[in-house]
């Protein structure tokens, strides 16, 4: 295709076009990106903060069911104690090993769900202690020593890694609303920054244009002028291969002939006067 | 006037515009002797030499030789 100025005008402004759609993709790509990272990190934190929560609550009302199953044991009998109380307690534990579960899946480091699988073991240990105890009573009335201390150990230990799970939580969830504001404080120069680059692009895209438009047209003024003013020994150039350069043909055509006219007109000045 | 003044007519016109015609009468009659209608294959060769060395004062020293050469070719 020849490099006319029409095809100059209609390449370069369906570049700049182009380039600007192109920029203008990233600078939507991005913010969308920042904003679904930072959504799904707080979904994550919210939501391992809400486990971490209702694991605390399961471990509380799991412990409060034992201590009345112990207190209430003799007064309630054996059938009754353990459907009151300890099929709750251990229907408690069960939920807290599923929510720990859940939370291994989800947690967003290593560390978090390292704290999510103590509390699942942990709340295995307490399960098998409560049954442990729970045997001891039904069979003497009441508990050993022995197995009351590793019952108790157990709960101390589920209510350690349980806290450990509570703070992770907290922790993830401040994290998540960090991470929202580091995002939206980095979106920020990348907008500004693809904004920036596309003005830089069709800047340097209208001067290139205008350049290629100015500088043979400038040239054939120049040319004009002189020839106008009686030089005709400046030369024409051709700056490019479009409209232009045909006009500047024509020009030296031009030139040319009005040369030789004045030549001619000179010699047959001189032939008359000899 | 000939097929061949015709033909170095149409090859000159781009160089020299509407000068083409009485820069070809006055080279052949300058350098052939001849009238420009007159002209036949066989002047050519001479007059592609007369175009460059007239040529060069009226345009650019490489348009003649490209005109000169155009004509010797024809």
């Amino acid at each position: 295709m020849r490099p006319t100025i029409k095809n100059k005008l209609v390449g370069g402004f369906t570049a700049v076009l182009f380039l600007m759609g192109v920029v203008a993709a990233i600078g939507v790509y991005s913010v969308l990106s920042l904003r679904t990272s930072a959504l799904e990190t707080a979904r994550v934190g919210d939501r391992l903060n809400s486990i971490s929560l209702e694991i605390q609550v399961h471990n509380l009302e799991a412990q409060r069911k034992i201590k009345s199953y112990l207190a209430e044991f003799k007064q309630l009998g054996a059938d009754k104690a353990r459907e009151t109380y300890l099929d709750e307690a251990e229907f408690e534990i069960h939920e807290i090993v599923s929510l720990a579960k859940r939370g291994v899946r989800i947690a967003p480091t290593e560390e978090k769900r390292a704290k999510f699988q103590l509390i699942s073991a942990a709340a295995t240990s307490y399960a098998s202690a409560v049954e442990t105890v729970a045997q001891g009573v039904e069979k003497n009335a009441v508990g050993g020593a022995t197995d009351i201390a590793a019952y108790e150990a157990a709960a101390g230990h589920l209510n350690e890694t349980a806290e450990d799970g509570e703070m992770a939580g907290r922790d993830s969830s401040q994290s998540s609303q960090e991470n929202i504001e580091r995002v939206s404080k980095r979106s920020v120069p990348v907008v500004l920054g693809v904004s920036l680059l596309g003005l830089v692009i069709a800047l340097v895209m209208s001067i290139v244009l205008s350049r290629a438009i100015l500088l043979p047209v400038e040239h054939l003024k120049e040319v004009a002028e002189n020839v106008s003013m009686g030089n005709l020994q400046i030369s024409v150039r051709r700056f490019s291969d479009d409209e232009i350069g045909d006009l500047a043909d024509s020009f030296a055509r031009m030139v040319v002939a009005v040369r030789f006219f004045q030549m001619e007109a000179e010699a047959s000045n001189a032939g008359t006067g000899e | 006037m000939s097929d061949v003044t015709d033909k170095v007519l149409a090859v000159s016109k781009p160089y020299l515009g509407p000068a083409a015609e009485q820069f070809l009468a006055r080279q052949c009659k300058l350098f052939l002797k001849i009238d420009s209608a007159a002209l036949t294959a066989a002047h050519l060769k001479e007059l592609s030499g007369c175009f460059e060395l007239g040529g060069r004062a009226i345009m650019d020293p490489a348009k003649a030789t490209e005109l000169a050469k155009k004509i010797a070719t024809l």
